[in-house]
């Protein structure tokens, strides 16, 4: 006993602390959230046909801050987060560029999308094939991509945008409220 | 508890461990294109569905990462590097095994260090030499103290 007595206050430290970090940090965390490896970096190359026929390339982005708004039709946040980025895109109609990217959806959903909630007039890729999303690291819609004047994306929104997040991360590219 | 016990469970674990990380490290055998395609969805998580792999799921965006693969390898990119590119966009999450598979020796190492410690509690249990083991000792005992008690009241 005496061996063991010793040390025994050991026990403290050695088990419950451990534990306890773990279930604090790790049973706090959110499984869906998924961290954003591309912040930081700058945005992948994508292209593809806009929903008018014109064809798209993000290499058209350069030199001027950009949202890539990953969006669908039948995606209800995307209803909510709508007024916020017309709202944004006229506010800052000359300096930043708004693109939606239209994921797993028709072209006619999503001109009636446009015709109930309004229509910013901003180029929306059609991703009927997946690939502009994979290429972005997207998960489901809807998701904002916030990319500075130099094509680097500083910030990656999952879900809606809010008017707190776009206060707050509109200024890491740029554009001051 | 015999002495050579623990030392042969902790070797026994040892090997177990070894064997794991022969199983995990094992290179795949070379593969044709259409193998090596198959074989790097089924690593790779699909991104709008739950715990399934992306040659398993048939949502717009496996099927996207599938055609993607094919791709790439077409164009020469080794399987290695296509992982890396898909671990650049999604990050670690979209690999359904972890980046390092000595992640996989972590439960053999606690339980080794259970082990360990459960050998020292009992070393710790085992009463010292010099403490009365049996009855016969303890009634010895027993009898000195009332005699030397008695002796006092004597006194």
């Amino acid at each position: 006993m005496s061996r063991l007595g010793r040390w025994r206050w050991l026990l403290v430290p050695v088990l419950v602390l451990p534990i306890s970090w773990l279930l604090f940090t790790g049973l706090g965390r959110d499984p869906r959230t998924i961290p954003s490896p591309l912040i930081g970096k700058p945005l992948p190359s994508i292209s593809g046909t806009t929903l008018d026929g014109a064809q798209w390339d993000s290499a058209s982005l350069a030199g001027k801050p950009a949202l890539i708004n990953v969006w669908a039709s039948w995606c209800a946040p995307c209803v909510t987060e709508h007024p916020l980025l017309l709202d944004v895109a006229r506010r800052d109609a000359g300096r930043l560029q708004v693109v939606g990217v239209l994921y797993q959806d028709t072209a006619d959903s999503a001109a009636a999308f446009k015709a109930r909630h309004g229509d910013g007039g901003w180029p929306d890729v059609d991703d009927a094939s997946g690939r502009v999303a994979v290429s972005l690291g997207v998960t489901g819609p809807p998701e904002t991509f916030f990319v500075d004047a130099a094509g680097i994306v500083r910030y990656h929104q999952v879900g809606p945008l809010t008017a707190e997040v776009l206060a707050q991360q509109l200024p890491l590219i740029g554009i001051a409220p | 508890m015999r002495r050579w016990a623990l030392p042969a469970a902790a070797l026994a674990l040892v090997a177990l461990a070894v064997a794991v990380l022969l199983v995990v490290l094992q290179p795949a055998p070379a593969a044709t294109r259409q193998e090596q395609a198959r074989a790097l969805a089924a690593e790779l998580r699909c991104p709008d569905c739950e715990s399934l792999s992306v040659a398993e799921s048939r949502t717009a965006a496996a099927a996207a990462i599938r055609a993607e693969i094919e791709e790439q390898l077409a164009a020469g990119r080794s399987p290695a590097d296509i992982r890396d590119t898909f671990v650049a966009r999604y990050g670690e999450w979209i690999l359904l095994q972890p980046m390092s598979p000595l992640i996989w020796l972590v439960p053999i190492v606690a339980l080794l260090a259970g082990v360990a410690v459960f050998g020292w509690w009992l070393r710790g249990r085992r009463p010292s030499p010099s403490a009365p083991t049996d009855a016969r000792d303890i009634a010895a005992v027993e009898r000195q103290r009332i005699r030397d008690e008695a002796d006092l009241l004597d006194g």
